[in-house]
């Protein structure tokens, strides 16, 4: 074969035409920090590429309603999270994270809806949207519809995504007063892809918790919510004997996978490391980030 | 329509994009970076190194913003700008971010010198007096095989008084 198409669609109704034939080497392209990887070497051999960049701007828009829950557009990319004052006000966990992800270039094109949809598991923005229980709304051939970031993914790079389907739109529901942390753990530098990455949030009422989301990723094959950690916060008054309890119950729930980052040995005793100072960060407001 | 084919035998769109500038228009085949693309229009201030958006070797301006032009498909620069080093003074000129890396003698072999050039005039377009840290943080996806580093942060910081449209107004 001697090149490949490549489509600039208007619409997202017409983007999704475009993808419709579920053909393997039909894919969309919207940074293309990832792809472009995956073509260099081979794992990707594209027939057409649809680029959204072409997208009307209300497609990478950021917005806030009256209660406080945001929506994401697809194609926003990663430097506006981090920059947007909205995302600073209302989830500055969000922006916080962006700035320790890969490097200006990478995040000035890089978009909210590639970092979804990748499947990546060591990819820091998943955990963080799962954490303050964001939905994916998909659009594809046969509708659109929503599913929660945190069960977007099946396995190594695998989504619920059928073909065709894009991720369309993210939103996030009012923080009301919880508070969310993520903590990177890198191997080599600073701004390199997590080795662990642990996100949570804290909800009080009174002294009591009465909601927590604790979310494991990179070190396992798939992101992975870990609810038998909530459940052991959930009612609860904070303590470190209860953050120290969720933490070894996160660990130990972790499917923690080997990888040129690290043995599983050592990066389950990071889970259960970064788990407790992860929910004392979140309970202080505060990271050291 | 009727496909058209370059030498190669590789399938051609046509583009019209600036560049430094000067209105170019030409047949670009879709597996063609940036990269590709600048070299056969005899710029070659971008390098392509890592090829992995790590090293910004290969760091250009689309519109005013730094990318990897190593992860830019050519024919997605269709209708845009695209800045290099060698549009940043006329021929036989230097801008002031260039004065500064020769003034702090901020690189040895110099490969990696366009990239942060052009880093650094993004840099100080975003943020007029950038701290030490945030000079860090902008760079750190830029490489210097020489680690020319501590140079390379007192150039930005020169260049930062040096700029025109500091020196120039009263
Ligand atoms: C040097 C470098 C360092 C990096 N370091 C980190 C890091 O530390 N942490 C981290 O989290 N990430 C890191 N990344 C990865 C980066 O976050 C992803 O490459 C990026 O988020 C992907 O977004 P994109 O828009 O470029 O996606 P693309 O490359 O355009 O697409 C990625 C995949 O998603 C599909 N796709 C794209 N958009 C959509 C959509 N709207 N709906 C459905 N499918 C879609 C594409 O078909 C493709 O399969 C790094 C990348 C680079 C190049
Ligand atoms: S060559 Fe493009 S970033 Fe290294
Ligand atoms: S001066 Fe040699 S790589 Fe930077």
């Amino acid at each position: 074969m001697r090149g490949f198409e490549i489509v600039r669609p208007t619409t997202i109704e017409r983007a999704i035409e475009l993808l419709e034939s579920g053909d393997p080497g039909v894919r969309p392209f919207s940074g293309g920090t990832a792809i472009m990887q995956m073509m260099k070497t081979g794992m990707f051999v594209p027939e057409r590429l649809v680029s959204l960049a072409g997208l009307s701007k209300e497609h990478s828009a950021i917005s806030v309603d009256g209660e406080g829950g945001m929506k994401i557009g697809a194609m926003a990319t990663l430097s506006t999270l981090e920059r947007n004052d909205l995302v600073q006000t209302c989830f500055p966990v969000l922006a916080r994270t962006m700035k320790r992800l890969a490097n200006v270039r990478v995040r000035n094109v890089a978009t909210v809806g590639g970092a979804l949809s990748h499947g990546d598991p060591h990819m820091d923005l998943p955990p963080v949207l799962a954490a303050l229980d964001a939905i994916a709304i998909l659009r594809g051939p046969s509708g659109s519809r929503e599913v929660p970031v945190a069960d977007l993914y099946t396995g190594y790079y695998e989504t619920v995504l059928e073909p065709g389907e894009l991720v369309a739109e993210v939103v996030i529901p009012p923080s009301d007063g919880a508070s969310a942390i993520y903590r990177k753990t890198t191997s080599r530098t600073a701004d390199d892809w997590p080795m662990v990455g642990v996100a949570a949030s804290l909800r009080l009422s009174g002294s009591r918790i009465s909601s927590a989301r604790v979310i494991v990723s990179a070190a396992t094959a798939k992101l992975q919510r870990i609810t038998a950690a909530e459940d052991v916060l959930t009612g609860q008054g904070p303590s470190r004997e209860v953050f120290a309890d969720a933490a070894r119950v996160a660990s130990a729930h972790s499917d923690v996978i080997d990888d040129a980052h690290g043995s599983s040995v050592y990066k389950s005793a990071l889970v259960e490391i970064e788990v407790r100072r992860g929910l004392r960060d979140a309970f202080e407001g505060e990271t050291a980030e | 329509m009727m496909e058209k084919v370059n030498l190669d035998g590789a399938v051609v769109n046509r583009i019209r994009f600036k560049l430094n500038g000067r209105e170019k228009n030409l047949d670009v085949a879709s597996h063609e970076n940036l990269v590709d693309l600048l070299v056969r229009l005899d710029h070659f201030s971008a390098r392509e190194s890592c090829g992995q958006g790590l090293c910004g070797c290969c760091t250009v301006l689309v519109d005013e913003i730094p990318v990897s032009a190593c992860l830019t498909l050519a024919q997605l620069v269709d209708g845009s700008e695209v800045k290099t080093a060698e549009g940043l003074a006329p021929p036989g000129e230097l801008d002031f971010v260039q004065r500064a890396f020769i003034e702090e003698g901020a690189f040895q072999c110099g490969f990696c010198t366009p990239g942060f050039v052009m880093m650094t005039h993004a840099l100080l377009k975003e943020t007029v007096d950038p701290s030490e840290t945030e000079i860090r943080e902008y760079l750190a996806g830029n490489l210097c095989r020489c680690a020319a580093y501590p140079e390379i942060i007192r150039a930005v910081k020169t260049a930062a008084r040096n700029r025109p449209e500091r020196t120039e107004k009263p």
